[in-house]
């Protein structure tokens, strides 16, 4: 059974953790080409929403490293309710970038 | 490996004769088991307003069903169609292949009416 | 060579438009009730607004995107649909004041009620932006823009101190009613830097096909054009500051700003400021009309352009078209446009720190200006600017409120 979502629908939402602690925005999605389809291959998870958008910019300028966030390979994360997007792993498990 | 909210999502479009046909307003994602898959493009007002609200885009789809340009919109374009992502998304079809432009079209059979507009 | 020519035009035409009801109207207040003491804000806003134009020129030239296509393409739609929206309904009220002051300096010079002018000016508008191509427009308003020469001609003519007139341009306290100071300095930043000019001079640039090979052109003709448009906002303010500051008039209306010319021009005075308003507020409203379909069609993907055939882009020209056709049913409505400029001027500042933040951004990012990225300097400009731009924004309603 296909189910078909809209990528923007997620894009922007937060993302939560099995015992509903925020985590953060889901603010980018890589895909990797594969023959004629795109694949999904994980999720960034940003810790701090609209400052990581403007990303590098006020970052040179305010001078400091943000701890960025989380980055969730595509069986991470559940986005069946794109209101709410909830891991299906441990945030322990999530690569940090 | 594509960033997709930053080089695709609300990027310019082009067909595979350079014409602009607008810019990524959706996407589409498709999942059965396996990792979820990115299907189609979508490019329209339609698609558009439904980024800021469902009802929106909904209420876009009416308007364009009341002026007869609702057939096969928002404009789909499959990712198979896409040659390549760079700072403009160029696609292998031509802007007359698809349904990009609706509201172009359109208006532009009232304003070629009006004198002065060659 | 051409370019120079090209460059020298581009100078003298930014006239054109810079000049305009709300530049007008906060210049003659300021020398009214100040004297002099303001004019650092004109010069501060001057360099503020050209250096603004000049970061949306370097991403225009360098990346062929416009402010209001790199602000899609790079923070997405989401982001910018507020300010975006902000800017509409800023941009259509100042429409609105533009074809009012046009319209009351038609009356000026006829006598007949400013409400039936509205509908002629604007329609005068829209045929220019409907037979015209960029040259044309640019050129043709930037050169009428020549009369409101007429004001820094009066103020050299009045003889002001130049000791005085320097000092005006080092910040400084008054020595009564500082709520009133406060609003109208807010209000010159407000009334010089809007929100459209950026778009609208990165749209230019476009237009002209500039390419990384005339950066230094940008650069020219955002800090020499904008600097001889605010010679023009400055001549104004001397003036008032010089018939109408020894008895500290509070100046209401138009008709009365007008007599300023009286000691130079004599009876030519209500002419001249007439023609100099009508043509600036003109100027204005074309490019402001001209603006909206740029940023509709940059923003949403469609093709846009002045110089193509209009059947080609008749989304844009629907744009332009309706933009002008709100301005012209809220203006023909009678709003006092002294009022309505003041209330888009207070806006504009609310808004600015939305409308700087994303050159933080663009400015150092390869994909938008390739190399020629913001050094520390224009960073740590460019962060002053959105502080001070926050500040007023915080500021400028209750002064609005208290100050005006």
């Amino acid at each position: 059974m296909t189910a078909s979502f809209r990528l923007d629908s997620i894009v922007g939402r937060e993302v939560y953790a099995a015992n509903s602690r925020r985590i953060g925005r889901l603010h980018e999605v890589r895909a990797e080409r594969r023959g004629s389809t795109w694949v999904i291959t994980e999720y960034v998870i940003g810790a701090a929403g609209l400052m990581e958008r403007l990303g590098l910019g006020v970052r040179l300028v305010l001078g400091f490293e943000r701890p960025t966030g989380y980055v969730a390979r595509w069986d991470q994360l559940d986005f069946s309710n794109p209101r709410r997007l909830i891991l299906t792993c441990a945030v322990a498990d999530l690569r940090r970038e | 490996m594509m960033d997709i909210v930053r080089d695709v999502l609300d990027t310019s479009v082009v067909d595979r004769n350079g014409r602009e046909m607008g810019r990524v307003d959706g996407i589409v994602i498709e999942q059965d088991d396996g990792p979820p898959r990115i299907t189609t493009l979508l490019i329209g007002p339609a698609a558009l307003g439904s980024r800021l609200h469902p009802a929106l885009g909904r209420f876009v789809t009416r308007v364009e069903k009341l002026l007869g340009i609702d057939r096969d919109r928002p404009s789909r374009i499959s990712v198979r169609d896409v040659e390549e992502v760079d700072r403009k998304i160029r696609v292998r079809l031509t802007v007359g292949e698809t349904t990009v432009g609706a509201w172009e079209q359109l208006l532009r059979r009232w304003i070629a009416k009006l004198p002065g507009s060659q | 060579m051409k370019k120079i020519f090209n460059l020298a035009l581009g100078i003298v035409t930014s006239i054109g438009g810079f000049v305009e009801v709300g530049s007008i109207s906060t210049s003659v207040q300021a020398g009214a009730e100040f004297g002099f003491s303001l004019l650092w804000a004109v010069a501060a806003a001057t360099l503020f607004l050209a250096a603004l134009a000049e970061m949306a020129g370097r991403v225009a030239a360098v990346s062929k995107r416009s402010m209001a296509a790199a602000v899609r393409e790079r923070f997405g739609f989401h982001f910018q649909i507020v300010p975006l929206g902000a800017e509409f309904i800023i941009d259509t009220l100042l429409l609105t004041a533009e074809l009012g002051g046009a319209a009351i300096a038609i009356k000026m010079l006829t006598g007949v009620g400013f409400q039936w002018w509205v509908l002629p000016a604007g329609f005068m508008a829209w045929l220019l932006l409907w037979f015209g191509n960029f040259s044309v427009i640019e050129d043709g308003v930037g050169l009428l823009g020549i009369v409101t020469l007429s004001f820094v001609l009066a103020a050299w003519r009045l003889h002001p101190d130049a000791g005085d007139i320097a000092r005006g341009f080092l910040p400084s306290l008054p020595h009564h009613d500082i709520t009133r100071y406060a609003f109208l300095a807010v209000s010159i930043v407000g009334a010089t830097v809007s929100p459209y000019l950026l778009n609208f001079y990165a749209s230019g640039a476009i237009e002209e096909k500039w390419t990384e090979q005339d950066l230094w052109i940008n650069r020219v003709t955002a800090f020499l054009g904008m600097g001889f448009g605010s010679t023009v906002a400055m001549g104004c303010l001397i003036t008032a500051a010089m018939v109408f500051g020894p008895q500290h008039l509070k100046v209401d209306t138009y008709e009365q700003a007008a007599q300023m010319f009286v000691p130079v021009y004599g009876r030519w005075a209500v002419t001249l400021f007439a023609l100099s308003l009508g043509v600036g507020c003109f100027g204005a409203a074309v490019e402001i009309a001209l603006n909206a379909g740029y940023v509709l069609g940059q923003a949403l993907g469609w093709t846009w352009g002045i110089d193509r055939k209009r059947r080609d882009v008749s989304r844009f020209v629907a744009a332009f078209s309706f933009m002008l056709l709100d301005g012209i049913v809220i203006a023909t409505m009678g709003f006092d446009p002294l009022r309505v400029t003041l209330i888009s001027v207070a806006l504009t500042v609310v808004i600015m720190p939305l409308v700087v933040l994303p050159f933080l951004v663009l400015m150092n990012e390869e994909q938008y200006v390739g190399r020629h990225t913001s050094g520390v300097f224009g960073n740590g400009l460019l962060a002053t600017l959105t502080v001070l731009g926050a500040l007023m924004a915080i500021v400028v309603i209750p002064l609005e409120i208290w100050g005006s």
